[in-house]
């Protein structure tokens, strides 16, 4: 083919793949699956009783796609801290998609890593991103036992409790 | 009895009464019951799943004895404002000692109560506080029901679900 017949193929692969794209961005709305407050309240409590059955008393967030609360318990033999520190840890999962603890070993002797000077995030293990598949649909965190993996555990134990559920 | 007599008598009630309260400072510790997390899990449960079944999906919130939020929660497809909102009416019920739209009522005309002025006092119905006789032990509140009656109907579900653990 000539250097023409080439450019104009090439015009017309590009205003095809802009179409296309234009196309489907106007013709459709985003589809996606988000936890019901029913399964945020099944994780909370499994959370919460797991680490109960351990001896340690846990404050839990659960957070939605956006970050948002949709569940928060305080537990009222847990120290002060941990209701906030919960939902910190939680909203670090979410928006990293991994654990809090993950984050945290990945920062860690990086005082100035620009993750940190963001509002709620925290570098401390105890909250793990709930996902269906590769794509993340929120976070649980939990504070108040001895113990980021501690911590870590109980969350572990709230999302399988729902595990089934998550598809 | 003269009126010396009485006033006599009066002074000697005042002082043992002022003493008994000094002592009693003294020598105790203040004796109260809390709601605790699993109570406050409950009612907020049961709050949320009334309004559903009368057709409303709405969030609510337990405050505890000094406004604190003991759970949160994000009803499945309620607007992004009721969670704070069932916040500020629990805080309002939880501070005035009465359900927020008693509270709103009784300032209804006086846009320069001192009230209104403080942080998380609205004057929306829709929020109970929770009582052990006469002792206001924290608060439910509930927004996203189209009417703050309908809300507070769901809120006393809550309270009337553990009714009597109340004690």
């Amino acid at each position: 083919m000539s250097k023409t017949a080439l450019r104009i193929a090439g015009i017309s692969i590009a205003s095809a793949l802009v179409c296309g794209v234009a196309g489907s961005a106007n013709a459709q709305l985003l589809t996606h699956k988000d936890m019901s407050l029913a399964m945020a309240t099944t994780i909370a409590r499994a959370t919460i009783d797991a680490c109960k059955a351990q001896g340690y008393n846990v404050s839990v967030h659960v957070l939605g796609r956006e970050g948002q609360v949709v569940l928060a318990v305080r537990n009222e033999s847990a120290g002060l801290a941990t209701f906030e520190n919960s939902m910190k840890k939680a909203y670090t999962a979410r928006t990293f998609s991994r654990s809090s603890g993950e984050f945290a070993e990945g920062v860690k002797g990086n005082p100035n890593a620009g993750a940190l000077f963001l509002t709620n995030i925290t570098p401390a293990q105890g909250a793990l991103p709930i996902k269906i598949g590769n794509e993340t649909i929120g976070a649980v965190g939990v504070s108040g036992a001895p113990g980021g993996e501690k911590d870590e555990a109980c969350a572990k134990a709230g999302i399988e409790k729902v595990a089934a559920d998550l598809k | 009895m003269s009126k010396t007599t009485l006033r006599a008598a009066g002074i000697s009630l005042s002082v043992a009464f002022a003493s008994s309260l000094a002592g009693a400072a003294n020598a105790q510790l203040v004796a109260r019951h809390d709601l605790s997390a699993a109570m406050a899990l409950t009612m907020a449960e049961t709050a949320v799943a009334t309004c559903k079944t009368n057709g409303y999906n709405v969030s609510a919130n337990v405050v505890g004895r000094n406004g604190e939020v003991i759970v949160a929660m994000r009803g499945d497809n309620t607007g992004p404002h009721t969670l704070e909102n069932s916040m500020k009416k629990a805080y309002t019920a939880r501070a005035q000692r009465r359900s927020s739209g008693d509270f709103g009522d009784s300032i209804k005309d006086n846009f320069t109560a001192g009230a209104l002025h403080l942080t998380n006092i609205v004057t929306a119905r829709g929020a109970l506080p929770i009582k052990v006789g006469e002792d206001t032990i924290g608060a439910i509140g509930v927004s996203g029901a189209p009417g703050g009656d309908k809300d507070e109907a769901c809120a006393k579900a809550g309270i009337d679900k553990v009714a009597d653990q109340l004690k």
